[in-house]
């Protein structure tokens, strides 16, 4: 069972850190809960590291290679382009 | 209106990643606490400790908040040689006595929360901040945000801050 | 000499998601494209079809996870999308358009075949609790600084480049995000793979900004753990 936020002191714990990361990560935290975050994040080189690794995981999965219009498929949705264009 | 800034050892803003210039105007929207210059007043020093301190000039909309000061526009005028590694090994000692003594004076048993002195090689934030997290358990926010205000002048004198 | 401030996602090595997909094509050309679809131009359909693939095909892989029956979802896509072509007013990009129609008829397709995976599943996943890391590696309530790293993550900067974006590595990120359920898979696999903005993954799917947030989280937490088991070892 999770403990609720804010019981042991009054900024953020490493504990709430990583799952508000979400937020911070895509800039939706407001503005005093951004300051607290990074407030953390300055003397917390263990979640520093955490928010590094999400952003650098995303990065990864970036470069992972998107697929490519196989040539049969390719061949079928001009067919339906066509047919389409005369109907 | 002057402040200061932290930076990181590569000269870019910890959290923007801004490359910052000395003498180079930069200039953004304020959007408080997300976009904008951010720097701090010498009550923040402790708040925001890194690598580098620079002095800047602030100018422009200039918003003040709890724990730093955002503004359209900020310029580097010169770097604070005088925090160098010397300074933040003698702070991070400073934080680490004070810790000690804060976990003796407490009620309760906080000996184990004391850093040794070889723990200062985790860096002067995070002793700064094990200082006032001790002053905390044992008297609350008040007590936290009094240590932060110690540390601050102790920043203040030893960089000969105005 | 002035400056732009602008804040960036942390300059490590491996870029961005942004710095990976800058998107060439402008939304902008979007009304000159379907003018010359609707011309019956050949040559811009093959273009849209082979640029918009690999989106199309993540949101019906979300729905289904045979490549095939992805395909064929694709394929019934674009015969929505032209039969609608000369109802398309714009008020989302094309692409956003595109993506909801494919979005819909694999829904519709799972329901069919009774492999229901409805948009409440996003719903459903997100309320089910769920940490980023186990709860493990942090320190309990008796001890110092409770709720704080047990010991740190590793840092990542000091591997040699070469290990963390390697083939072993992608090969391994492209497997976790293949693993991961299929509601956090379809928004990892459209956010970060394919390089779509939250809102027109949102438009696409019909989910919140908040759901979509909290899922892109778990799915990037998940392949982050299965990353530092790997580096740590």
């Amino acid at each position: 069972m999770p403990e609720p936020l804010g019981v042991y002191e009054h900024g953020y714990t490493c504990r709430e850190i990583v799952d508000l990361a979400a937020e911070y990560v895509e800039a939706a935290l407001p503005a005093h809960e951004s300051t607290l975050f990074e407030l953390h994040l300055n003397f917390c080189d263990g979640c520093f590291r955490f928010i590094d690794q999400i952003r650098d995981t995303a990065g990864l999965a970036a470069r992972v290679g998107e697929d490519e219009l196989p040539e049969s498929l390719r061949a079928d949705l001009l067919q339906a382009f066509r047919d389409w264009k005369r109907a | 209106m002057n402040a200061y800034k932290f930076l990181a050892a590569d000269g870019r803003g910890i959290f923007s990643r801004h490359r910052w210039v000395v003498g180079e105007w930069v200039e953004a929207e304020v959007d408080p606490c997300r976009t904008g210059v951010h720097a701090c007043r010498p009550r923040d020093l402790p708040f925001w400790l890194g690598p580098a301190l620079y002095e800047i000039e602030l100018d422009g909309q200039i918003v003040e908040t709890g724990f730093k000061v955002i503004a359209s526009r900020g310029r580097l005028t010169r770097r604070v040689f005088a925090w160098d590694d010397e300074a933040r090994e003698a702070y991070s000692q400073m934080c680490i006595s004070r810790a000690a003594k804060l976990a003796a004076a407490s009620s309760r048993p906080l000996t184990s929360w004391a850093p040794p002195p070889a723990a200062s090689t985790e860096g002067p934030a995070r002793m700064g901040f094990i200082a006032a997290r001790l002053a905390e358990e044992g008297g609350g926010l008040d007590a936290y945000l009094d240590e932060r205000a110690r540390q601050a002048s102790w920043l203040v004198d030893r960089l000969s801050l105005s | 000499m002035t400056a732009r401030w602008t804040p960036r996602t942390a300059a490590c090595s491996v870029g961005s998601v942004a710095e990976t997909h800058t998107d060439a094509r402008p939304v902008t050309d979007d009304s000159a494209l379907v003018t010359r679809l609707l011309a019956g131009d050949e040559r811009a359909f093959e273009d849209v079809a082979r640029a918009f693939y690999p989106r199309m095909l993540a949101v019906a892989q979300g729905y289904t996870r045979t490549r095939a029956v992805a395909d064929e979802v694709v394929q019934e896509a674009w015969v929505g999308v032209l039969r609608a072509l000369d109802r398309f007013e714009g008020r989302s990009s094309l692409r956003s358009w595109v993506l909801q129609i494919a979005a819909d008829i694999a829904r519709t397709r799972a329901v069919r075949e009774a492999r229901s995976v409805p948009v409440s599943a996003f719903e459903l996943d997100v309320e089910r609790p769920e940490t980023a890391v186990e709860p493990e590696r942090f320190r309990g309530p008796d001890d110092p600084f409770p709720g704080h790293w047990r010991s740190y993550p590793t840092d990542w900067r000091r591997l040699p480049e070469q290990r963390l974006v390697s083939t072993e590595t992608l090969e391994l990120v492209k497997r976790a995000i293949d693993e991961l359920p299929e509601s956090r898979k379809i928004i990892i696999t459209l956010r970060d793979v394919t390089g779509c903005s939250a809102a027109e993954v949102c438009d696409a799917l019909g989910v919140s900004p908040e759901i979509q947030r909290v899922l892109l989280h778990r799915a990037r937490a998940r392949v982050r753990a299965r990353l530092e088991r790997q580096f740590d070892a």
